[in-house]
């Protein structure tokens, strides 16, 4: 199955070039590839049926935990066959759906395959890792495909909120799964699950796993992003948005559920949710009058059931599960798929402007019926299987149960309510409404949307088949196996419960404006896009409140921040574990004395100079009173370089002074103009608390210094080894010279390179500056675009 | 072998000497420079085989024993990233050279430009090489000093400022680095790294944490971490575009390594964990908020830049091998990815005529092919598979669940949040710049201006230089696994030190 994976990434990047060619036909050639992998996955069916999964591994950078791993298994195999078949399907309808002339074909086509190609390894990845590539790929195409040409407000921001709220959750789950695998001891998701680990890390990391579940699958307070994201061309929408994409997060807990399904970490969050999400997806849609964002509640709620069959962790629950997985998949289709057809053939997806669509057309009328049908529960689709095996499940007397039950019997109201709204929307007829005028759906629409609508008619009764599959999955799950999927169960409780839900549903249509009213009266504050949009607009307060406090653009301040960190962060660390002892005696010598004040008169008297070559000669006066402090100690070499530096610098300085104006700018004066002596106590405050930072600086590195060198007494050995071999290796007196130019004659080579680009750089600036001005005058015989350019 | 390791110092510093020289000739310097750079590619390849292969390859320069002269060591971890930065190097040289050509001519010379460059190459890979503190310390001035002299290159009234706050800052880092190692000095009496990683074992515990912290702090500020970052993103954005990029793929890096080295092999245990994990935690969370609220282009990539050093210094911080090889496999493709994004940004920059996001629309439509180059390393950095980013940053996670610790477990998540916000900010400029109905070009405002060009044309090597690097990003990916044994192997050696100062020491006097 790897190679049907990789097929569908190598075609979806060669369909952009073959759109060139035979634009909409790069729909179907991209059909080929999920139907082929349809094709492939059916032959392993017979060992899934057996219950020996079909294993794959290629390695990527084992040591790292990445490999590609495929896992054919019972609930694999389901998946597959949804996603490939539903993918095949909604390629060829797209191949129709997409207008000739409009650019973009192979780019769409692409997405949608390679889309397809992850939704495939997503499910069939055995390892944490090559499911959450999977997992982030379909998001980017999901991305790529909602924003489109990102030309329309709209659609730009629907697609990053899709973006935003589906990588956020993404990200958990790769943070939970990591955690997962390492708790666990192994990256495959076979082992986590056999042997799943404990602990509070592994509870932490199944809270993230199950915010990844409910951003993906579009659960409350997430599920806003669905849709919006409804801005996307239909067959996306069928594909993405119903059938496939935000299935991954019910997969996910579907295959996490055997291991983790009896701690309530798993289950209460999703049952919950999932309740929630399914009553006021249901409730939400009653209130819409686009076909497609009728759907998306729909979806919405729909996932909140599946999420609450497949969380429970029972036998019976996960038959209705795997079951209604299906359903929902091939109804979900159909339907959007029908909605695609209306919007093209009508022009519009309002119910309040479609009128007499049924009578004009039958067969598609009639297939869309069967989906809805099967949707809301009715016998002998699939629906209905999935629903009765879903109200079983939950008919026993514990709370739990109960209220279970109450919400997805609820939640099944509305969904009938919403069905016959979508059916009588697109298709009834309104009175006193001239009928709309409507292209005919062509065979291919007609054809594509019969598939899936009439493999719900036939699973329905032909569950048997079904059955084998989804007693795979369910089997690792703790509970009675005394229950199995089938049409006909004689008359029992959950079918009495069926025909109550439906007679319910349709009295709740029928109040349909009443609802609507209520429905529209959720307070602002709740509304869970308001919850998006507060969180986003929080975030990016945050960054510019955060980083306009800290980013000032002050130099003095960046300098005080870095000196205060290097007094803070080691002087901490010295501070606990403890200062070396200084006992170093206070001087050497008493010359020692003056020329330390000599030095530190000086450098603090540069700081009040005025004229430049004040300056300039007060720091001549530091550097020889640091060489007068070498002479002291006995440095001889070393004082006669350090005299020798200084002198140079001071001639070199005063022969450059010549050519400068004798006084600094000095800052302030020009700042303030003409009132300078308002702005004077600012600036010495400002002056001051340098000052103190520069001290405390220059105080901590004195004190370093001096708490390093007290430990030792001798010569360092480097230093003994320099005296004593200046003369015959290096043929020099002057030990500092004999270091200089052999010893460490690389440092000396890169100093003298510094030097070089010094000189090089700031003649650099003085021809650049000249340059700068002779650019700016026009060259003749250039046009002014040339000029321009320059 | 051994012979070969000063050639990638030594080698572009005489050609830049001779580069110098030959100013006038604009075609016999960028020549030389591509040659030169090529070589060195060769050169670090064939050290990183030997290394790899048969332990560090040493040279004594001058033949005299450590600790008294200077010691070059090409080890795993040094001669991969030479080879890396080297590559990026050179991939940023390519697009100069086109964009220069494609401005201003085949003929027109820039005297000061490839010179420079080369010494900044010099300096970069004499910082990776050498085995000694001082001369790592000789390596940064090196590097800096040309790095002074490129960005304050035509530069213009606006831009004095971010060139003087980006040299002083460096000056002072570059004050603190040698106050740190005549503190180093005088509490050991050697600067050789492997010798010192001996002598400073034998310090008291309290003056062992003391210098480790300076070490760290000091290298810090080159590394850009919070809060020594401030300097980055308001200097970074201002200089062009190749400039800009090989900047941030490498001076930082470079920075980071030295940190990596440092406290591996000088401090070796997790003295300064807490700290460098704090440190990391702030850099992600800052840098990311602060990439969020940019409305340049340029600026927000430095904002990134700044928070992705974040990432580094974690798995640093867990001074495990694991982390460090998440660490050394996120240098390596950070470098790439990086450098790939400023390159992009500059022809974004050429295309939309200005680097405000306010005022850039439709990019997609109008230059599909930049709209790629751009989406590729964006979603790289985001981490997002199946790209290097998404390889080093599972490994840096993995650290972080491993080492479970609870202040790991924040900086794991911080550092998956960090992944949240990057996206963010990059969406904002993907849906904002790229998306929508494209917007006239904004006319150029200064011709004088290298920054904002405006020119709407790009070039063949411009777009090559850039795709190579969008491309490396794809390739480190594929090769994740032998660059993942390399990396764990290099990780191995910067715990164990044995292999590293028996090398440099020889195997009597490295022993403990």
């Amino acid at each position: 199955m790897l190679i049907a994976i990789a097929a569908h990434f190598a075609v979806a990047a060669m369909l952009p070039l073959a759109a060139r060619r035979c634009g909409r036909a790069a729909f179907a050639i991209g059909a080929l590839v999920p139907a082929g992998s349809l094709a492939l996955a059916l032959t392993y069916l017979p060992g899934v049926l057996r219950g020996t999964p079909h294993g794959e591994s290629v390695h990527w950078a084992e040591r790292i935990g990445l490999l590609f791993t495929v896992r054919l298994d019972a609930l694999a195999m389901l998946m597959t066959l949804l996603v490939t078949g539903v993918g095949a399907v909604v390629l060829c309808y797209f191949g129709r759906y997409a207008d000739r002339d409009e650019p973009g074909h192979g780019r769409q086509a692409g997405l949608m395959v390679a889309f397809a190609g992850a939704m495939l390894g997503l499910v069939l990845a055995d390892d944490v890792l090559s499911l959450y590539v999977y997992w982030e790929i379909t998001t980017i195409a999901s991305f790529l495909l909602v924003g489109g040409a990102g030309r329309d407000e709209e659609s730009r921001r629907s697609a990053k909120q899709a973006l935003v709220v589906t990588v956020f959750g993404g990200l958990a789950l790769l943070l939970g799964l990591i955690v997962l695998a390492v708790a666990a001891g192994t990256f495959r998701l076979s082992g986590i699950l056999a042997d799943p680990p404990d602990g509070a890390a592994v509870t932490a990391a199944v809270a993230l796993l199950l915010v990844g579940v409910a951003t993906k699958s579009a659960q409350v307070p997430f599920h806003p992003w669905l849709p919006a994201a409804m801005v996307a061309p239909t067959p996306v929408s069928a594909y993405l948005h119903a059938a496939a994409m935000v299935k991954a997060g019910v997969y996910l807990a579907a295959r996490l559920a055997p291991a983790f399904a009896d701690r309530p970490v798993f289950w209460v969050p999703l049952v919950v949710l999932g309740l929630w999400t399914m009553v006021l997806g249901g409730f939400r849609a009653l209130r819409q009058h686009d076909l497609k964002l009728l759907l998306a509640f729909g979806t919405v709620s729909q996932l909140g059931f599946l999420l609450v069959l497949v969380a429970v962790g029972t036998y019976t629950a996960a038959l209705a599960g795997a079951a209604m997985l299906l359903a929902h998949g091939l109804f979900k289709s159909t339907l959007f798929l029908t909605a695609g057809a209306v919007d093209k053939g009508t022009g519009t997806r309002d119910i309040r402007e479609l009128s007499g669509l049924g009578r004009q057309w039958p067969q598609l009328a009639t297939l869309a019926g069967l989906a809805a049908a099967s949707m809301a529960g009715l016998p002998p689709l699939l629906g209905f299987v999935g629903k009765e095996a879903a109200l079983k499940a939950f008919l026993h007397a514990t709370p739990k149960d109960v209220a279970v039950l109450c919400g997805i019997t609820a939640g099944s109201v509305f969904t009938v309510a919403y069905t016959l709204r979508f059916l009588v929307g697109a298709f009834g007829t309104r009175p006193g409404a001239a009928p709309s005028r409507a292209k005919p759906p062509g065979a291919v629409f007609t054809a594509a949307i019969a598939v899936p609508a009439l493999a719900g008619l036939v699973v329905g009764p032909g569950v048997g088949w079904l059955a084998p599959l989804a007693a795979g999955y369910a089997e690792a799950l703790p509970g009675a196996h005394d229950y199995h999927l089938a049409l006909w169960h004689g008359l029992t409780p959950p079918l009495l419960l069926s025909v109550l839900v439906l007679a319910t549903g349709y009295a709740v249509y029928r109040a349909g404006r009443a609802v609507a009213v209520v429905s529209g009266r959720v307070p602002e504050p709740l509304r869970a896009q308001r919850g998006y949009d507060t969180a986003v607009s929080g975030l990016i307060r945050l960054a510019h409140g955060g980083t306009g406090r800290i980013q000032t653009g002050s130099l003095p301040v960046y300098l005080a921040v870095i000196l205060l960190t290097v007094v803070a962060a080691p002087g901490t660390m010295l501070l606990l574990r403890g200062l070396p002892a200084i006992e170093a005696p206070w001087s050497r010598s008493w010359l020692q004395l003056p020329l330390a004040a000599i030095v530190l008169a000086a450098a603090g008297a540069v700081l009040r100079a005025r004229r430049r070559l004040t300056a300039v000669l007060l720091t001549g006066m530091i550097g020889y009173g640091v060489g007068g402090l070498f002479l002291v100690r006995g440095a001889i070499d070393l004082a006669l370089a350090q005299f020798l530096v200084e002198t140079l610098t001071l001639v070199v300085f005063v022969l450059v002074l010549r050519r400068l104006p004798p006084p600094f700018a000095r800052p302030g004066r020009e700042r303030t103009g003409g009132q300078a002596r308002s702005g004077q106590p600012a600036l010495r405050r400002a002056e001051w608390r340098k000052a103190l930072v520069a001290a405390l600086g220059g105080t901590f590195v004195a004190v370093l210094a001096t708490a390093y060198s007290a430990g030792r007494e001798r010569l360092p050995p480097a230093s003994a080894w320099y005296v004593d071999n200046a003369k015959p290796e290096a043929g020099a007196t002057n030990v500092v010279n004999a270091i200089l130019v052999d010893f460490r004659a690389l440092d000396t080579i890169g100093e003298i390179t510094v030097l070089l680009v010094a000189a090089t750089g700031a003649a650099s600036l003085a021809l650049g500056a000249g340059r700068a001005r002779r650019r700016t005058m026009p060259r003749p015989g250039r046009d002014e675009r040339t000029e321009v350019r320059r | 072998m051994s012979a070969l390791v000063p050639l990638p110092v030594l080698l572009p510093l005489l050609a830049a000497a001779f580069s110098l020289a030959v100013g006038h000739f604009a075609t016999v310097q960028r020549v030389l420079n591509l040659l030169v750079l090529s070589g060195i590619v060769v050169v670090a390849a064939l050290l990183l085989a030997r290394a790899d292969g048969s332990g560090p390859v040493v040279l004594q320069l001058g033949g005299y024993a450590p600790p008294f002269g200077i010691t070059l060591v090409a080890d795993r971890l040094s001669a991969l990233l030479l080879l890396v930065s080297i590559s990026v190097m050179l991939a940023v040289l390519v697009f100069a050279i086109g964009q220069r050509i494609t401005d201003q001519g085949r003929a027109s010379t820039s005297t000061a430009f490839h010179p420079m460059y080369l010494v900044l190459s010099a300096g970069v890979s004499l910082a990776y090489l050498t085995g000694d503190l001082f001369n790592l310390f000789v390596a940064f001035e090196v590097m800096l000093s040309a790095s002074y002299v490129l960005i304050a290159r035509r530069t213009n009234a606006e831009r004095v400022r971010p060139s003087m706050t980006y040299v002083i800052v460096s000056l002072t880092s570059s004050l603190l680095f040698l106050t740190m190692v005549a503190v180093v000095y005088t509490a050991t009496g050697t600067v050789n790294l492997a010798d010192l990683a001996g002598r400073i074992a034998l310090l008291p515990d309290g003056a062992r944490a003391g210098l480790a912290l300076l070490m760290a702090v000091v290298f810090g500020i080159k590394s850009a971490v919070v809060p020594l970052h401030f300097w980055l993103p308001d200097s970074y954005p201002t200089a062009p575009a190749p400039v800009t990029a090989v900047f941030a793929a490498l001076l930082t890096k470079v920075a980071v390594y030295a940190l990596i080295r440092t406290q591996t092999l000088l401090f070796g245990d997790a003295t300064s964990g807490t700290f460098l994990l704090v440190v990391a935690l702030l850099t992600m969370l800052v840098g990311a908020l602060g990439a969020i609220a940019q409305n340049d282009l340029n600026r927000l990539l430095s904002f990134l830049l700044v928070s992705h050093i974040g990432y580094m210094v974690f798995g640093l911080g867990l001074f495990t091998e694991i982390g460090l090889s998440g660490v050394i496999l996120y240098v390596v493709h950070h470098i790439a990815v990086q450098g790939a994004l400023f390159l992009v940004g500059g022809l974004v920059i050429r295309h939309a005529g200005t680097p405000s996001l306010r005022h850039m629309r439709g990019l997609a439509r109008s230059y599909p092919l930049v709209a790629v180059l751009f989406a590729i390393p964006a979603l790289n950095l985001a981490g997002i598979p199946p790209f290097s980013g998404f390889v080093a940053k599972v490994v840096l996670l993995r650290a972080g669940a491993e080492a479970a610790t609870p202040l790991a477990y924040v900086v794991t998540a911080a550092a998956v949040a960090t992944s949240f916000l990057t996206l963010f900010a990059l969406s904002k400029v993907w849906v904002g710049s790229f998306w929508g109905e494209p917007a006239p070009a904004v006319p150029d405002v200064d011709p004088t201006d290298d920054v904002t060009v405006g020119t709407g044309e790009s070039s063949r090597p411009m777009l090559a230089a850039t795709g190579g690097l969008v491309l490396a990003g794809l390739v480190f990916a594929a090769l994740a696994g032998p660059l993942s044994g390399v990396s764990e192997r290099a990780a191995h050696d910067l715990l164990d030190q044995g292999p590293y100062r028996a090398a440099v020491l020889g195997e009597a006097r490295a022993a403990p």
